[in-house]
């Protein structure tokens, strides 16, 4: 069979990435009935209890924000999270143990190759809810500013980073009992303790520095930075922040699924 | 095609592979022939580059596989034996999503797609679900993506473990025209039957090596006898046919219910005549070559 050319970036084959993502693509949308709940549904149902609910109860935040104004963000980027979790430790676990990955690597495709995929394809899924979600509270009047529109780049950093933290549980577990772990240990604390719910200010002393070394709150804070259109340098730090947690984590992520795949 | 030298593996303290050589020639089919933990398995995921070697040196189409591992895969058809299918998609998805990961464009492997079922005989299975298909056609469709991107070689673990006997003619049907085709085919079994029917030539693994080799005709002529005894009883008689084999000096083995006595010095065995047992003869064959082996074997251990 002729091949078209391949395109080879420092040991990393282009087209494995990319097949990848057609691969998870195709999937989708065979399912998108289905999958409107999860990307829209399920976090739009989130987001109106909150903002609709509590925020009936607190009066305001922050110096004179509604709650509903100040939540949305931060729901959103929680929402992203466990879309970039749920793929890359669950999917990519149920694609380890049902031989789809070794059927894969028998193709000219490397470890690293699909780990980027995966990678690419959980922040897709974060990018996709972050935008969905985002859409409906338009509609509420939660979201006001164009600037908004730089979500995404925060819903982009965490699916890189999250789902690199969630190829570690899949690479690790033998089985479902300590992939659930990845719930437990991982997506809770970091969906109440992120600075989504409540600003992280009102934290004990002892317990606010340590909220903001959790991967997902700088993220949340550059989601509320775009969403209210106040920009600081608070925000770079953040962002750089994620992108070194994300370039540690990425290269344990892929030797941990070598040692299980590559034996 | 395949060249192998001095192969071992190691999985930590255990030795899978245990200094495996054999060569397979273009367009023959080499069968790898041995009981469940001989290291067939092992030794198949090594070619495929999805193991590294702990010594040897494994070459495929001319390519190291140790060295050059991508290559190599660009050059094999590989079905494991769990079939690998893609259960999110239909039939001719996985295909198709096969073929791009192969570096096909999407229309070559649409194309590709169309065709390959056809041959396989699943054309009209196209837009079904994995989980509605039977075991046998989920094979085929395994050995379908294997033989996609018209590879040089085809590795195959035991592709009929696991079927039906209809499900696996099918399978034997569609590797009989592979085979005829002219491809390399290297793959293993337990089923003798499969090995004769298919295998050019076979090599009988045991505990990590290979303990001999040769077309199936040269490996029974060399250690099976020309005719074997087989005789059928009740239970109740096992104990007393046992007793008189030992009296008259022959060996035998038991399968199942049955007795297999080989023939001795070239003699057809003579039997003394007892109640309820039903005596048949039968050519020498495959099974018999492997106890005969791999009893060897495990003598010398």
């Amino acid at each position: 069979m002729t091949t078209q050319d391949t395109i080879i970036v420092a040991g990393v084959r282009w087209r494995s990435v990319q097949a990848l993502w057609l691969r998870h693509a195709v999937a989708l949308r065979r399912i998108w009935k289905v999958a409107t709940t999860w990307y829209l549904i399920e976090p739009a149902i989130g987001l109106a209890a909150v903002g609709f609910g509590i925020g009936r109860l607190v009066e305001e935040v922050e110096g004179g924000m509604r709650y509903a104004v100040f939540v949305t963000p931060g729901i959103i980027i929680a929402s992203a999270m466990i879309h970039a979790i749920f793929e890359c430790s669950w999917g990519v676990f149920y694609r380890i143990t049902g031989g789809f990955y070794e059927t894969v690597l028998t193709a000219p495709v490397t470890v690293t190759e699909l780990a980027l995929g995966d990678v690419a394809w959980a922040t897709t899924r974060a990018v996709l809810t972050t935008v969905s979600v985002g859409a409906v509270a338009v509609v509420f009047g939660w979201i006001t500013s164009p600037w908004a529109v730089g979500m995404l780049l925060a819903a982009i950093l965490v699916g890189m980073e999250i789902g690199a933290i969630g190829l570690i549980f899949a690479a690790l577990s033998s089985n479902t009992h300590t992939l659930s772990l990845v719930f437990t240990v991982v997506a809770t604390p970091l969906y109440f303790f992120s600075g989504s719910f409540f600003p992280i200010a009102v934290l004990p002393d002892i317990l606010e520095p340590l909220a903001w070394v959790l991967p997902l709150t700088p993220g949340v804070h550059i989601a509320q930075g775009f969403a209210r259109g106040q920009l600081a340098l608070t925000h770079l730090w953040s962002a750089l922040y994620m992108m070194g947690l994300t370039a540690v984590i990425l290269p344990i992520a892929i030797r941990l699924l070598k040692r299980r795949l590559v034996t | 095609m395949i060249r192998g030298r001095d192969i071992v593996k190691h999985f930590g303290p255990t030795t899978a592979v245990d200094g495996v050589t054999f060569d397979v020639m273009k367009g023959e089919t080499y069968g790898l022939l041995g009981p469940n933990g001989a290291g067939k398995t092992t030794l198949m995921r090594l070619l495929s580059a999805l193991s590294p070697l702990t010594a040897g040196e494994l070459v495929v189409a001319g390519l190291n596989v140790t060295r050059q591992g991508r290559a190599v895969r660009e050059r094999l058809g590989v079905v494991t034996q769990q079939d690998g299918l893609d259960t999110d998609l239909t039939v001719r998805q996985n295909l198709e999503i096969y073929g791009y990961f192969s570096g096909l464009s999407r229309r070559e492997s649409s194309q590709r797609a169309v065709e390959v079922l056809a041959f396989f005989g699943l054309s009209d299975r196209a837009n079904d679900d994995i989980d509605h298909l039977s075991g046998g056609m989920k094979r085929r469709l395994a050995i379908a993506r294997a033989f996609l991107m018209a590879p040089d070689v085809i590795i195959l673990d035991e592709p009929t473990t696991g079927l039906d006997p209809q499900g696996r003619n099918l399978v034997w049907e569609k590797l009989a025209a592979l085979k005829a085709s002219g491809v390399t085919i290297l793959m293993s079994t337990h089923y003798m039957e499969e090995a004769a029917a298919l295998c050019d030539r076979i090599a009988i693994m045991h505990l990590g090596r290979i303990l001999d080799e040769g077309t199936p005709e040269e490996l029974i002529e060399r250690h099976a006898s020309t005719e074997v005894a087989q005789l059928r009883m009740v239970t109740e008689a096992r104990a007393e046919v046992r007793a008189a084999l030992a009296a008259a000096g022959y060996a035998w083995r038991e399968a199942g219910a049955t007795i297999h006595v080989p023939s001795r010095n070239g003699q057809r065995p003579q039997l003394p005549p007892m109640d309820g047992v039903r005596v048949t003869y039968r050519p020498g064959n495959l099974e018999d070559v492997f106890l005969a082996v791999a009893g060897r074997g495990l003598g010398e251990e």
